[in-house]
């Protein structure tokens, strides 16, 4: 019997996930020895992987501490993973606590733990949706009962759009969701980019690794990220390497490129 | 441990740097530099109490360790970088001195390794078990959310989409199950399918019709639910009795059935009445199988169709068996064919002038390899309804022109051949050719073949086909009509076609024989006929002429020639050729 295509996936943990990958690289113990191998064979191929993490980690806490400020009170997390530390409902609702966030993964298991520790939590949910069915989270009932699309939403994608394939149509993807948001809205992207990495062969190692996970990496460059943001108005500094958007330090700016993430936020006028 | 003489020098805020600078990057901190120097600041301040406690406190250590673990300063590095920079710095930067400056700092360090690993196990431990179980919830709904959509799909599968009753795949898995024996001894089946049902699709549309089988289904559910109700497609449902106590339980169903669709039905604004027919099977499970059982209630279900619908029939096995004899028959035709199992009979067309063999009628026999030598009437009937008549009737017309080619010896005209032609092949657009290029390869001459038709053939025949019979009698060929006073022809329709003979059908013969005053209405019939036909240029056999005294008085009235026993019972032409004329007069043998 040929299985519909409404039938659910299977759980297979032996499978390195990227985002207990992405946990483990961020100093997490919320993954399997499936992912902590993976993750490994990253780190001696990209030594910079852990760092990366941390940064774009930080780029997130930084955005969502800008937007708060802004008067933001909703979040669309897309892509959020493993919840660990430093959770956008954490720092959103430690400036305004009536903020409201819906994450959103593909990752069957990240989703069950999301549910835990959001559990007791008015105002931040979590659904087991894929980014590549915009149309689809969009009309989750969860979104609709959480999320007011009439007043301003920050949609962010965050260290999840170097799994979306070019055949997908990332471009398509985000012009579905920004037709679905309100003006004052915001756009936040990160993505790992190889801008300046020419030759390494460290990105060749990277992918191959990936390829063994759930989700395979598709670098992109600065232009690539410049264009995702159509119909946006890039919010200073634009697309730079994520330590570089409005950074804390100065120290901190340093050797900005060996994170490998570029980031914006765009915001919808 | 006290402050030394240079506390005045004591710098904790330069100590809390270097100490932020150091855990810096070792893991993810979910906080600003500032955050962290003044969380660190605080846990200087800690460490700067532990030793100068006396005596020494174990215990300010260990939470310091703990209190790093807790802000997320997490990993080995952190550890290591804060052993470090405590070692090298702390003392110096908060200007403590003392003599058991070393010893101190050595269980200061000891305790905050201690209280930061086991903090560190603890979290990974929790960690580990929290990822775990949420692995183990996901793994849960996953294989909740597949029983479910297999569930559904299961459903699916089994389910007519439209009625939402049970389909065929379902049914079968029941009645297997039931034959299987797990219930009772005996089973029953009801075939239902609406009557004229098509009527209803091709004038409201097949929406209403649609509905009115969402409406039928529902009825048969709500009237006899108690036992399965399956929809095979289109108008067809199936009621199965799983636990039959014999037939007339199963008639009960059936006519709870009937009556519950025959009730007028409103669909979409139109009343509907619509009958249905049912063929009933009620056997033991044992030695059946499903698909035999569904085969016989599909017969049966054409019986009670068959017999005018809106009524149900019960499965006869007897009767199946002649239909199903019947049916391998008429299936064998074709290879018996190629095999050659067909063969002519002749019957000599007597003239009751002189005795001379005029013609022969052809007559087809099959040679049946396990049924032995079969005679037309079983199986020409067959050949009729499927069709097989065409290929049949071709090779005994192509058969006798060929044997008839070879008749006579010169020295007298050699009789014609008579072969029966059916209505099939009557209206097939190349029969014209068809009899041209017979003649043609034969070589027989065109007044030497003549084609019977019957009476309701002729009738029947549309323009296009009496074209055809024109050519063909123009061309030279003889053109009869068979059976002859059996249907409705009447002669002055006659007039109007291409016809030479009549033959008289054998009923007006046999009253001939019987005793006054009945045979004398049947004799006056005969003349008229007879002379009416003779009015009209046609010759007039008599067929089943049994006895000499019938062929006396046929030859009084005028009849031209006769067929039947009296002259010669069906046999190889050869027998009929060898007779001389002289003795034709006599009953042959």
């Amino acid at each position: 019997m040929q299985r519909p295509d409404w039938a659910p996936d299977t759980i297979d943990i032996e499978r390195p996930s990227a985002a207990r990958m992405y946990d483990y690289y961020l100093g997490g113990s919320h993954n399997f020895a499936p992912d902590r191998a993976a993750a490994r064979a990253m780190m001696a191929a990209v030594p910079e992987a852990p760092l990366m993490a941390q940064a774009n980690r930080a780029f997130l806490r930084r955005v969502v501490q800008y937007l708060a400020e802004s008067g933001v009170r909703q979040f669309l997390d897309i892509g959020s993973g493993i919840p660990t530390v430093g959770n956008v409902h954490e720092i959103a609702q430690r400036v305004a606590p009536d903020s409201r966030v819906v994450y959103v993964d593909v990752d069957p298991v990240a989703v069950a733990h999301s549910r835990e520790i959001l559990a007791g939590n008015d105002g931040a949910t979590v659904i087991q949706e894929d980014l590549r069915r915009p149309a689809a989270i969009l009309a989750h009932p969860e979104v609709t009962r959480l999320l007011d699309f009439s007043e301003p939403v920050a949609v962010m994608i965050v260290a999840v759009l170097h799994f979306v394939a070019p055949e997908d149509r990332p471009a398509e993807v985000l012009r579905t969701l920004r037709d679905a948001l309100a003006p004052g809205s915001h756009l936040v992207l990160s993505q790992a980019s190889d801008d300046g990495r020419d030759g390494t062969g460290e990105r060749a190692e990277a992918e191959r690794v990936y390829r063994r996970t759930d989700s395979q990496l598709w670098f992109r460059g600065r232009r690539d990220l410049v264009d995702l943001f159509d119909g946006f108005d890039l919010v200073e500094p634009g697309v730079v390497w994520v330590p570089q958007w409005r950074p804390e330090s100065p120290e901190s700016v340093e050797d900005a490129e060996r994170a490998v993430f570029m980031g914006g936020v765009g915001r919808l006028s | 441990m006290t402050d030394g003489p240079e506390s005045d020098r004591s710098c904790p805020g330069a100590f809390a740097r270097a100490w932020a600078k150091a855990v810096s990057g070792t893991s993810y901190l979910p906080m600003t530099q500032a955050q962290l120097e003044a969380l660190l600041h605080r846990l200087t301040g800690r460490l700067a109490e532990a030793l100068r406690s006396e005596p020494f406190d174990q215990r300010i250590g260990q939470q310091v360790g703990a209190e790093l673990v807790a802000a997320h300063i997490a990993s080995a590095e952190g550890l290591g970088r804060t052993v470090e920079v405590i070692q090298l710095r702390l003392l110096r930067d908060l200007g403590l001195v003392a003599d058991d400056g070393e010893d101190r700092m050595a269980r200061l360090l000891a305790t905050v390794a201690t209280g930061y690993a086991r903090a560190l196990r603890d979290r990974t431990l929790d960690e580990q078990e929290s990822i775990r179980r949420a692995a183990m919830v996901a793994r849960a709904q996953a294989e909740r959310a597949l029983r479910d959509s297999e569930a559904r799909f299961r459903h699916q599968a089994n389910h007519d989409p439209l009625t939402g009753l049970p389909n065929r795949a379902l049914l079968t898995e029941r009645l297997t199950a039931a034959i299987a024996g797990r219930g009772a001894d005996r089973v029953g089946v009801c075939f239902l399918d609406l009557d004229r049902f098509k009527v209803i699709n091709d004038s409201l549309g097949h929406q209403i019709g649609d509905l009115l089988l969402v409406a039928v289904g529902e009825r048969l559910r709500q009237a006899v639910g108690e036992h399965l109700v399956a929809r095979l497609g289109g108008d067809e449902f199936v009621i199965l009795v799983e636990r039959s106590g014999g037939a007339d339980d199963v008639v009960r169903v059936a006519e709870t059935a009937l009556a519950a669709v025959r009730r007028p039905a409103v669909v979409a604004g139109h009343e509907l009445t619509v009958s249905a027919s049912i063929g009933i099977v009620e056997q033991p499970v044992d030695g059946t199988t499903p698909g035999e059982l569904m085969r016989a209630a599909g017969s049966t279900l054409h019986w009670a169709k068959a017999a005018g619908g809106a009524r149900w029939s019960v499965f006869d096995a007897d009767r199946n068996e002649r239909e199903l004899a019947r049916y391998a028959l008429s299936a064998a035709i074709p290879a018996a064919l190629e095999r050659g199992e067909f063969l002519l009979d002749y019957q000599p067309l007597t003239s009751l002038r002189d005795g001379a063999v005029l013609g022969m009628e052809a007559l087809v026999r099959w040679r049946h390899p396990q049924r032995g030598l079969l005679r037309p009437d079983a199986f020409i009937g067959l050949a009729e309804e499927t069709g097989l008549i065409v290929p049949l009737g071709g090779w005994v017309l192509a058969e006798a022109c060929r044997e008839a080619a070879g008749w006579g010896d010169g020295s007298a005209p050699a009789p014609f051949v008579s072969v029966n032609l059916a209505v099939q092949q009557v209206r097939r657009p190349g029969l014209v050719d068809e009899v041209r290029g017979l003649l043609r390869r034969t070589g027989l001459p065109p007044e030497r073949l003549q084609l019977e038709l019957t009476e309701s053939t002729m009738m029947s025949t549309a323009e296009e086909p009496v074209r055809a019979l024109r050519v063909l009698a123009d061309l030279g060929v003889r053109i009869a009509i068979d059976d002859f006073g059996t249907g409705y022809c009447n002669l002055a329709y006659l007039r109007g076609l291409p016809v030479t003979e009549l033959k008289v059908a054998g009923e007006f013969v046999t009253g001939l024989r019987a005793p006054e005053p009945a045979s004398r209405t049947d004799e006056r019939i005969l003349a008229s006929l007879v002379s009416l036909a003779h009015a009209l240029d046609l010759t007039v056999t008599a067929e089943g002429v049994e006895t000499a005294e019938q062929a006396d008085r046929l030859r009084a009235i005028g009849c031209d020639a006769a067929q039947g026993w009296h002259f010669g019972r069906p046999g190889p032409a050869a027998r009929h050729l060898t007779r001389s004329p002289a003795l034709s007069g006599t009953p042959a043998r």
